[in-house]
């Protein structure tokens, strides 16, 4: 799972209000290789939430994986190569491998397994 | 390359529904003149380079067009029959020395060329099977002067009461032997003259490649036929910076299919299958698309991600009467499209193939005057009291414009029944079976779901 996926990822646990943003419990954090396209990255920015992607990328920070990212978004980024390529690292660089997913509000976790986020429901979850 | 091109006349195969498509794609990707199309087949002109028209994604099989007649009358007197077949097809002898000396040049061009750049490698080793051959082709054309071929001959209508398909072929290939000076080989031969003769027209053509243009070389496991998977992205009118959901993506061929295409879009693919998405990983790892397909385990009855938070949605939605979910696919249908619709985004586009079981059901459910799919027990109020939860309004949605808050609700789902309007619906033949595409709009804010996250910028476009 790429941090690109986790941001739009929500907790659909019934009666949750707020299932967003899940926390990142990872075990196992890869980072890989993707080409930088600095458009793709510019035109992925604005649907961001800036807020819950910089606290993924500290929490993942601690295991070492991860530069700093500004607490918000800076201006005038379409032109800022550094920024658009330290943020393609975040968004799609590292990958969680294992771990899980934590609902914010109901704690019930999503298992990652491989890199797949397992975000199916039990019967009594739904 | 940058060599200059003749115009060079081709026809394509394609599955029956998908010639507008093919149509389509020729004039869009290769610039193709003289677009003509008869049931199963596309005409066209095209300068392109040849890596281009292999490139095609809605064909079936590729032909270099030797000529198009109209059908063959047979004679009364059945003695005459045979030279009048022969005359008749083989025609003009101009015409096959001028195609033969065109698939011989094409024939080079199919040729892996080294430094093509790595994303054809898979492509070119596929190429270098087919091209064994070809290597062997050029051979036989430096020494001798004419090839070795084999006549394939498809006949329907009326002179099938004279002949078989097989008779044709024969006398077809006794006609080239004789009057071109060609060898028949019919085991291995260098090139193979297609003939298709019905009621219609006659059609004679040589085949390009040897495999169908539909068998990707970068589809390792395959699901849904690539050529309609790709005709459904193409439907969804995806652009730069998008997000797509396939929120029942199977191995994933709709996404590896759109991926191609696109190359700032983020595709999310859904699958309750674990063992389905571990075919689909390895597919998106084949094709090398793992910077932009991202798959998740989930229900797409319960899609884990905020309401308006995508741009299109594709859905092979399953014919089965079970599918993965546990539930009559039947039964769910409406539960599943409230839930694409709710996470689509105005103006998102949603495309789904559904059998024509489903199709009649879907229409009837979005049927204008009918409330959609009013019967949810989820649905709590009638429709039409919409504009009564005014009250309500955006506790969590603030950077929304106004037109989203005059329909927002605080009930846990609300489902207006004219957000999604059907733009068209094409029938394409799936093999054993028929489908149907649908294509639906999404035209305004039908329902807030409260509870989710909701992005601070959706693009709203107006």
């Amino acid at each position: 799972m790429k941090l690109l996926t986790h941001n739009i990822l929500t907790s659909h646990v019934k009666g949750v209000t707020k299932g967003y943003p899940l926390l990142i419990k990872a075990t196992e954090v890869r980072v890989n290789e993707v080409e930088f396209n600095p458009q793709f990255v510019s035109r992925m920015i604005p649907k961001l939430e800036w807020s819950a992607l910089v606290q993924a990328a500290e929490g993942l920070l601690q295991l070492g994986h991860l530069q700093d990212l500004p607490s918000s978004l800076i201006q005038d980024y379409e032109n800022n190569e550094e920024f658009l390529r330290k943020v393609h690292r975040v968004l799609l660089e590292v990958e969680v491998i294992e771990g899980c997913l934590q609902c914010p509000e109901s704690g019930r976790e999503f298992p990652i397994s491989r890199g797949v986020p397992n975000m199916l429901l039990n019967e009594d979850d739904s | 390359m940058g060599e200059e091109y003749d115009c060079i006349r081709y026809y394509c195969t394609a599955g029956s529904g998908m010639e507008p498509f093919l149509v389509e794609e020729v004039k869009s990707k290769l610039s193709a003149t003289d677009v003509d199309h008869i049931s199963g087949r596309v005409f066209f002109s095209t300068c392109a380079p040849l890596e281009h028209v292999t490139k095609l994604k809605s064909a079936e099989r590729l032909f270099l067009l030797i000529r198009r007649d109209p059908p063959i009358s047979l004679p009364k007197f059945a003695a005459r029959t045979i030279s009048k077949i022969q005359r008749s097809i083989i025609g003009d002898l101009n015409s096959w020395i001028h195609t033969l000396s065109i698939w011989s040049r094409l024939v080079e061009e199919l040729k892996p060329v080294s430094g093509r750049g790595q994303k054809r490698k898979r492509e070119e080793e596929d190429e270098t099977r087919v091209n064994d051959k070809s290597l062997r082709n050029e051979e036989t054309l430096l020494g001798q002067t004419s090839p070795t071929f084999r006549v394939n001959c498809r006949c329907s209508g009326a002179v099938m009461c004279s002949f078989t398909s097989q008779d044709f072929s024969r006398i077809i290939g006794t006609a080239i032997r004789r009057q071109l000076g060609w060898k028949v080989d019919l085991r291995e031969p260098d090139l193979e003259v297609n003939v298709s003769i019905n009621d219609d027209h006659c059609i004679l053509g040589i085949p390009l490649l040897k495999c169908s243009l539909a068998s990707r070389s970068y589809i390792k496991h395959s699901g849904l036929r690539s050529t309609v998977a790709w005709t459904m992205a193409s439907l969804c009118s995806i652009q730069e910076g998008c997000v797509i959901l396939d929120p029942m993506c199977g191995v994933g061929t709709v996404l590896l299919e759109a991926a191609q295409e696109c190359s700032s879009t983020l595709f999310i693919g859904m699958d309750c299958s674990a063992a389905q998405l571990l075919k689909a990983a390895e597919n998106v790892e084949t094709a090398g698309l793992g910077g932009r397909v991202e798959l998740l385990q989930s229900s797409a009855m319960e899609i884990p991600l905020p309401s308006n938070s995508v741009d299109g949605v594709i859905c092979d939605v399953p014919f089965g009467r079970k599918f993965s979910c546990g539930t009559n696919v039947t039964v769910a249908l409406p539960k599943l499209i409230r839930e694409m619709e709710r996470v689509l985004s105005v103006n998102g586009s949603l495309v789904l193939l559904l059998s024509l079981q489903l199709s009649a059901l879907l229409k009837k459910l979005l049927s204008p005057d009918r409330c959609l799919l009013a019967t949810d027990p989820l649905t709590n109020k009638n429709t039409s009291n919409i504009d009564s939860s005014d009250t309500h309004t955006n506790t969590c949605r603030p950077d929304t414009d106004t037109h989203s808050n005059k329909h927002s609700s605080e009930g846990d789902i609300q489902l207006s029944p004219c957000t999604l309007q059907l733009q068209s619906i094409y029938r394409v033949s799936l093999g054993n079976t028929d489908g149907l595409i649908h294509k639906y709009l999404k035209t305004m804010y039908g329902h807030t779901a409260t509870k989710a996250h909701t992005h601070k910028d959706i693009d709203i476009q107006k």
